[in-house]
C-alpha cells in the first residue's frame, strides 16, 4: 500500500476498509468482504503467540462460548457450528480454552510449533469430575 | 432495518458477522474487544462510532490500519461523546431537510471511552451531550485505571488498588479514594436508560444494549472491562475474573430507567466473598498483609451496603 504522510491526505479523506461496494456490512461474512489493505484484517499478529489453541472437533458441542468470549474475532463460526481458529489474528490469550465447558476440553493450548495431528493424537481422555478441571498439557 | 435483531441464544448470536477486525493491538485477553464485539453485534443497523483517546482508540487505529468496518471517528481525549453527538445532530438536520440519500436506514450512534475519558477528562462533554438529549449511546469501558499511559489512577480506581501514581508500599496501601458512582450521576441527568454491564454476562449485556438502542435519547452504559495488564492477572483469566466481579457484587448488574426505576438484572445464586475477587488480582496483593487486612473487611461492608441500597431502590422504584 502506498504510504502517505500526515499532509498527504486530502481533507475529508479516510482509511477505507473496503475496496469495492458492500451493501450491508452487518450481514456480509468476512470471506465475502472486499477488504482493502488498510483494514487490520489484512495484517497478522500471529507472531505474538507463544502457545496456540488447537481445536478437537470430536468433543465440541458448538456451545459458542469460545466465539463470544474471543477478544480477537479468531473463532470462526458458520451456521451455528464452530469451524476452526483464525491463526492470523489469534494472540494466544487462552480465554477460549478456559471457557470451554466440555470434558475433556475441545480446545487446548499447545506450544506454537506443535504439530496439529500429533496434538490431536495425544488429546487427554475424559476426566472424572472430582479431579481438578485444569487441562493437562504435554 | 430499524427492527431489533433477534438473538434468542448464543448459537443465534454466533451467526453475526463481526464489524470489528482482528490484528488490532489490544493486549491478549483484553476485555475491551469482547465488549465492543457484543455491542456491535447487538444490531444489524449502520453504526456511527466515535472513540475517546484510550487503549481502544490507540490500538484499533494504528497507521495505516483501521480495525473498524463502520464509520469511526476519533478527535481528542475528552470529546468522543460530543463527536458522535455532532454527527447525530447533522443526521437529524439532514433528515428534517429531506436530504438523506437513504432515509429508510436507521443508523445507531455510539461513543466509546475508557474510564479516564468518562469519569475524569471527558466528564463535562458527556454531561453536555446528556443535557442536550442527543439520540446516542455512550459506552464506558471501565477498567478502573489509565491503562493506556501506564496505569495511573483515575477517579474510577477503587480504594486499596495499587496504581503507578498511588503505589502501595511500606506506608501507603495504594489508592485512598473511593470509586466515583458514575451510574448515579448519569441517571441524575434524567437519561432514559442507564445500565451497568459485564462482558461475561453476554445475554444480559446484549439485552441492555438493545434496550439502549431502542430508547429515545442519550443512553449510558458502564461496561466492566477486566484489564489483564493493570489488574495483574493471567490473560486467560479475563472471563473468570469478570465472573468473580459480578458474583461478589463488586460490579452489580442493574439498569436505571428514566432516572428513577432501578432494576437489578442479575442476582448471583451464590454470592462469593469480596476477598476472593481481591485475591485473584495482583493490584490488591498488598491488602493480604497484617497491617492492611482491615481494608478487606471494609470492602465487604461497603459492597454489602451498596447491594442493600440497590435492592431498596428497586423496591421503592423512586
Amino acid at each position: 500500500m502506498e504510504k502517505k504522510g500526515w499532509d498527504g491526505f486530502e481533507i475529508g479523506a479516510m482509511l477505507r476498509t473496503f475496496d469495492g461496494a458492500v451493501q450491508d456490512i452487518a450481514t456480509t461474512l468476512p470471506e465475502n468482504r472486499p477488504y482493502s489493505q488498510s483494514s487490520s484484517f489484512t495484517a497478522s499478529v500471529a507472531d505474538w503467540r507463544i502457545e496456540k489453541p488447537l481445536f478437537n472437533k470430536d468433543y465440541c458441542i458448538d456451545c459458542q462460548f469460545c466465539w463470544i468470549y474471543c477478544p480477537d474475532m479468531s473463532i470462526i463460526s458458520r451456521d451455528k457450528k464452530m469451524v476452526g481458529i483464525d491463526f492470523d489474528h489469534c494472540k494466544g490469550c487462552g480465554i477460549c480454552v478456559q471457557v470451554c465447558p466440555t470434558n475433556p476440553k475441545s480446545l487446548l493450548m499447545f506450544p506454537e510449533q506443535k504439530d496439529e495431528e500429533a496434538a490431536l493424537a495425544e488429546w487427554p481422555k475424559k476426566e472424572k469430575k472430582d479431579q481438578s478441571e485444569e487441562p493437562k498439557e504435554d | 432495518m430499524s427492527e431489533i435483531k433477534k438473538i434468542k441464544n448464543l448459537k443465534d448470536f454466533s451467526t453475526s458477522a463481526d464489524r470489528f477486525e482482528g490484528a488490532n493491538l489490544l493486549c491478549p485477553g483484553c476485555a475491551h474487544s469482547i465488549i465492543v464485539r457484543e455491542v456491535l453485534n447487538a444490531t444489524n443497523d449502520d453504526l456511527i462510532l466515535a472513540a475517546s483517546t484510550g487503549c481502544l482508540e490507540v490500538c484499533t487505529a494504528v497507521y495505516p490500519y483501521t480495525s473498524w468496518d463502520a464509520s469511526w471517528i476519533h478527535i481528542g481525549f475528552e470529546n468522543g461523546s460530543s463527536a458522535v453527538a455532532g454527527a447525530e445532530a447533522m443526521y437529524k438536520a439532514l433528515k428534517t431537510k429531506g436530504r438523506l440519500k437513504q432515509p429508510d436506514r436507521t443508523p445507531k450512534f455510539v461513543a466509546f471511552g475508557g474510564d479516564g475519558a468518562t469519569y475524569d477528562i471527558g466528564f463535562q462533554w458527556i454531561s453536555g451531550c446528556f443535557e442536550r438529549g442527543h439520540n446516542m449511546m455512550y459506552v464506558c469501558l471501565d477498567n478502573e485505571v489509565y491503562a493506556n499511559t501506564g496505569g495511573q489512577r483515575s477517579s474510577s480506581t477503587p480504594i486499596g488498588a495499587s496504581a503507578t501514581t498511588t503505589p502501595a508500599g511500606r506506608i501507603s496501601y495504594g489508592e485512598k479514594r473511593n470509586k466515583k458512582d458514575m451510574m448515579a450521576i448519569m441517571a441524575a441527568h434524567g437519561a432514559p436508560y442507564v445500565a451497568q454491564v459485564a462482558p461475561n454476562k453476554w445475554k444480559d449485556m446484549v439485552a441492555k444494549i438493545q434496550k439502549g438502542f431502542a430508547a429515545e435519547g442519550p443512553v449510558y452504559i458502564n461496561a466492566m472491562s477486566a484489564c489483564t495488564t493493570e489488574w495483574k492477572f493471567a490473560p486467560e483469566d479475563t472471563i473468570s475474573i469478570s465472573d468473580l466481579a459480578t458474583d461478589s457484587l463488586v460490579f452489580p448488574l442493574y439498569e436505571i430507567i428514566d432516572g428513577t426505576q432501578l432494576n437489578i438484572t442479575y442476582r448471583p445464586k451464590n454470592i462469593i466473598p469480596v476477598r476472593d475477587y481481591l485475591g485473584a488480582q495482583g493490584r490488591f496483593k498488598h491488602l493480604f498483609t497484617k497491617q492492611n487486612e482491615y481494608l478487606i473487611d471494609e470492602w465487604q461492608t461497603r459492597i454489602d451496603a451498596k447491594w442493600e441500597y440497590l435492592q431498596r431502590r428497586e423496591e421503592a422504584s423512586v
